[in-house]
């Protein structure tokens, strides 16, 4: 596809640009991508294709998100990508000129450049071999940031659908690099099973770059993520497949240290920024409790079970989850329940739950700014696990947080607007390329509307 | 695989030969070898490679295996059909479809290649998983395409040969026309036409001249792709097990005396012999007809579901939920199974399905039409009971007043249907390579399209 050449250009220099980690918005992503100053102008959502939605597909849509403009808190853009591809999550390069969104059953890759013009992606690149090239991944999720690198975690493999899977790397040319296995009993590859688990499953990927630490967790496989929600729960042979460990890893070698127990499927994995901070939080979905990574004083990495989230036997189900810039807070958000609940995590042993709110009657991801003060919501869990009949809301909400309370500013319904169900949410800015919004955008992009 | 006992030889010495030759075999299994004298962990086809027993429990410890283990060794299948495996008879071919080598092997091919779905994401080895006795035991009922669900328990194939119907309701009755059917099916593989899958496979470079090889000449078409599927399919031949070297073989070691007490009670007291059929020469443990054992009425007609369903959070964590938080998440309503008569619309017909083989149920879980049933204890309590009663509920069907020790017994029979050749065909199947999209096949994103 065209701009081939300048992508492999900047991925060439991206080490280079790029090596020094800084703090990245919204808070949760890799430390080397570069930070968005200030507002942030869009808001670009990975988006399910529904049957009987619009035109059925798989879409980038585009939320204008500055205050200052006409078409503040509107759809400026969409861009069909083809198929239902089970849109997920989506991940920006370490340069900030690419988002990369994965579809969980397709396992296709779209790469789509967000910086020639930030109101308006364009497809930069597909890539439909992620299975052949990486030896059977199945189901691209995180997209997670290295120097000149992706590393992508799969939840699945291309033989059985199950729970076993690995990364892969990709550079920023979107050529394949690597696969690293997630341990199983069977191959450790060098690693230590610390408890009585080594199920060899992935979902999130992060780092603690200054301690040379990568982390990784665990979900389920195709079979499962694909099915039908309510006939999941009374399969008894499918509840069995979920996955209840956690890898430590060498950063630097991809190589994989440590086996870590954590039972009732460790999803999202958030690291405190303050290098002294030596930790990281995960929720897990089914047993609905915060765990915490953390190396220990004798330099060893331990899971162990701080809080729970709201009432486990209710199943909540906590689902995204977002550390503050300052370590402070975290938000978690519950799919089943509909609520965001923030938790004073100033002690990480010991976090506390200070304030929850109804978002809707379902949500799951959640995204803040670097200043905490602006968070968005979304939707849509997985295609068939999101509620059913008027309980199917779908839709980005921003509130402003002040540290006591969230407001509501303005919500997208995406069902009204004909779009799908909204997933992942990324921002977008022109300051990050040197741009200013061109004059009389705002007026086209009312015509869009 | 057979072994033959020298008569004449002194009870206590045969004993110790057959003993030896038992322990000589089993040790040649554990260390992997194979038919083809090459080596294969035959733990891997012994099930998930995701082990989960003792999941239920707090104390339950992985014992994943590697995907990186999974490596196949190829066998001549062909011999399988010129010789079937002990308590087999011969296998049925079609006249105008031969077997060949180069045919079973582009079945094979055809059969593990992800790329003959819609959006190339299943092929027929998602739902037939090799290691998993051809079936899925990780599943009640499969998912298809876009994870939409289907009705029924993914049959094994094993033996699949024999069949005179295909499909649980028998609405098939060749192998070569029942493949069009998951091809094509929306909630299956969902391939949107016969002319797509023929156009699609045209343009993969990689079966450039396989299909001309296989048929003289003849490309992919709606004859070549179903007979080639077909003739692998037809090749997964599975028996030669204990109970067959004992009941076929004569070796009167072959079982133990639960087996051989399970036996007289299924051709007995249990009556399963009456629709599992045994004939002198060869066992394929099916009548080739179609009975209501109440399974399916119960689930169409008296099925309620319960207030509450009790699920697994976590090894040895368990909650109950509410009907109406499971309602909240189902989002996709099967119709009613009413089997037989989905073909025949006849009211008589009505929850009637086909006697599945019994040859290697012990790889097949979960069982029944539905997968409703965990495990085969399970199974012969529901008979035990006599299924569920309804006004067309099969006569042959009642309650057995089995005491435990007669359904432990007859649990070990069915235990000792395995084929010993199954190994052998797990390993060829590792070794079939798996189709999935490269950048060189047709797709819209790819220089080669589809051609539309």
């Amino acid at each position: 596809m065209k701009g081939t050449a300048l992508f492999k250009c900047l991925a060439m220099a991206a080490p280079l640009l790029f090596c020094v980690p800084a703090p990245a918005d919204e808070t949760c992503m890799s430390p080397y991508i570069a930070k968005i100053q200030g507002q942030e102008d869009y808001v670009y959502v990975w988006t399910l294709g529904v049957e009987g939605v619009g035109d059925e597909q798989d879409k980038l849509v585009t939320i204008d998100t500055n205050p200052a403009s006409d078409t503040y808190g509107k759809v400026v853009n969409t861009l069909s990508v083809g198929g239902r591809n089970e849109a997920h999550h989506s991940g920006l390069s370490d340069d900030r000129k690419y988002l990369w969104a994965g579809g969980l059953d397709t396992s296709k890759i779209f790469v789509f450049d967000i910086h020639t013009d930030p109101r308006k992606p364009v497809l930069h690149k597909v890539i439909t071999d992620f299975v052949d090239q990486t030896g059977g991944l199945v189901g691209p999720h995180t997209f997670y940031a290295l120097p000149g690198r992706m590393m992508i975690t799969a939840l699945s493999n291309n033989v059985d659908h199950g729970g076993r899977t690995g990364l892969a790397e990709y550079n920023n040319a979107g050529d394949y690099v690597a696969t690293h296995w997630i341990p199983t009993d069977a191959d450790l590859r060098g690693a230590v099973k610390s408890g009585q688990l080594a199920d060899g499953y992935g979902y999130d990927v992060r780092v603690k770059a200054d301690l040379n630490i990568m982390l990784t967790s665990s979900f389920t496989g195709w079979s499962n993520y694909m099915m039908d929600f309510g006939a999941m729960l009374k399969d008894e042979a499918a509840m069995q497949r979920f996955g209840h460990t956690m890898v430590v890893w060498d950063m630097h070698s991809r190589k994989p240290l440590k086996v870590l127990d954590v039972p009732g499927v460790p999803l999202e994995i958030r690291c405190a920024w303050d290098p002294d901070h030596k930790y990281c939080f995960t929720s897990t979905a089914l047993t609905s409790k915060l765990w915490l990574i953390y190396e220990d004083d004798g330099g060893e990495w331990q899971a162990k079970e701080v809080a729970d989230i709201g009432d486990p036997s209710t199943i909540p189900l906590p689902v995204d989850i977002s550390i503050t810039a300052d370590d402070k807070g975290l938000w978690v958000d519950t799919f089943m329940e509909g609520k965001a609940r923030y938790f004073d995590i100033s002690d990480p042993h010991a976090p506390k739950q200070v304030y929850e709110a109804q978002i809707g009657s379902q949500i799951n991801m959640v995204s803040q700014s670097w200043d905490g003060e602006r968070v968005y919501f979304s939707s849509s869990l997985l295609g068939n696990w999101d509620k059913t009949g008027d309980a199917d809301e779908q839709y980005v909400k921003l509130y402003h947080w002040d540290g006591k309370e969230l407001t509501h500013q303005w919500t997208v319904d995406f069902y009204a607007e004909g779009l799908g169900r909204s997933h992942q949410m990324r921002f977008g800015s022109y300051a990050l390329y040197g741009k200013r919004p061109p004059a009389g955008e705002t007026k086209l992009a009312a015509a869009v509307q | 695989m057979r072994r033959a006992v020298p008569a004449g030889l002194h009870f206590f010495a045969r004993g110790v030969l057959i003993a030896a030759l038992i322990v000589v075999q089993a040790a040649a299994r554990t260390s992997g070898e194979l038919e083809s004298g090459r080596t294969f962990d035959e733990r891997q086809s012994q099930g998930p490679g995701d082990v989960r027993e003792g999941y239920e429990s707090a104390d339950y410890r992985t014992r994943s295996r590697s995907l990186l283990e999974r490596r196949g060794v190829p066998m001549d299948l062909i011999r399988l059909a010129e010789t079937p495996p002990l308590g087999l008879p011969p296998v049925p071919v079609p006249a105008d479809n031969p077997l060949t080598r180069t045919k079973i092997a582009l079945g094979r091919k055809l059969f593990f290649d992800r790329r003959l779905s819609i959006n190339d994401t299943l092929s027929c080895a998602a739902c037939h998983i090799p290691e998993q006795g051809f079936t899925n035991n990780e599943l009640r009922t499969p998912v298809g395409v876009e994870g939409r669900a289907v009705l029924r328990n993914s049959p094994t194939l094993y033996n699949i040969a024999y069949q005179e119907h295909l499909f649980l309701d028998g609405r098939e009755l060749s192998l070569e026309n029942q493949v069009w059917q998951p091809l094509t099916a929306h909630n299956e593989m969902a391939a949107p036409s016969i002319g797509y899958v023929i156009r699609k496979i045209r343009r993969m470079r990689d079966y450039d001249a396989l299909f001309e090889e296989a048929f003289d000449g003849r490309g992919p078409d709606i004859l070549t792709i179903g007979q080639a599927l077909a003739s692998y399919q037809r090749m997964l031949l599975a028996a030669d097990s204990p109970f067959d070297q004992w009941y076929f073989g004569g070796d009167p070691d072959a079982v133990g005396d639960r087996v051989k007490r399970g036996f007289a009670l299924f051709s007995g007291k249990a009556r399963c012999i009456v629709c599992h059929r045994v004939e002198a020469d060869h066992a394929l443990f099916v009548d080739h007809r179609f009975h209501n054992t109440g399974l399916g009425y119960a689930a169409s007609v008296s099925g309620k579901a319960p207030e509450t369903t009790r699920i697994q959070l976590a090894p040895g964590v368990f909650t109950e939920i509410s009907r109406a938080a499971v309602d909240a998440v189902t989002r996709q309503r099967l119709p009613n199974d009413l089997g037989l008569y989905r073909v025949t619309e006849s009211p008589g017909d009505r929850w009637k399905f086909r006697t599945q083989t019994l040859r290697n149920i012990a790889l097949t879980a979960p069982y029944m039409h539905d997968g409703s049933i965990d495990t085969l204890r399970e199974v012969i309590d529901f008979y035990d009971r006599g299924g569920v009663p309804n006004e067309l509920l099969s006569p042959l069907i009642r309650p057995l007043d089995l005491t435990a020790q007669e359904k432990h017994d007859l649990e070990a029979l069915l235990h000792a249907l395995t084929g010993s050749n199954v190994p052998d065909l797990v390993a060829d199947a590792f070794a079939a390579p798996i189709g999935d999209l490269s950048a060189e096949d047709p797709n819209w994103a790819h220089e080669n399209t589809l051609g539309y």
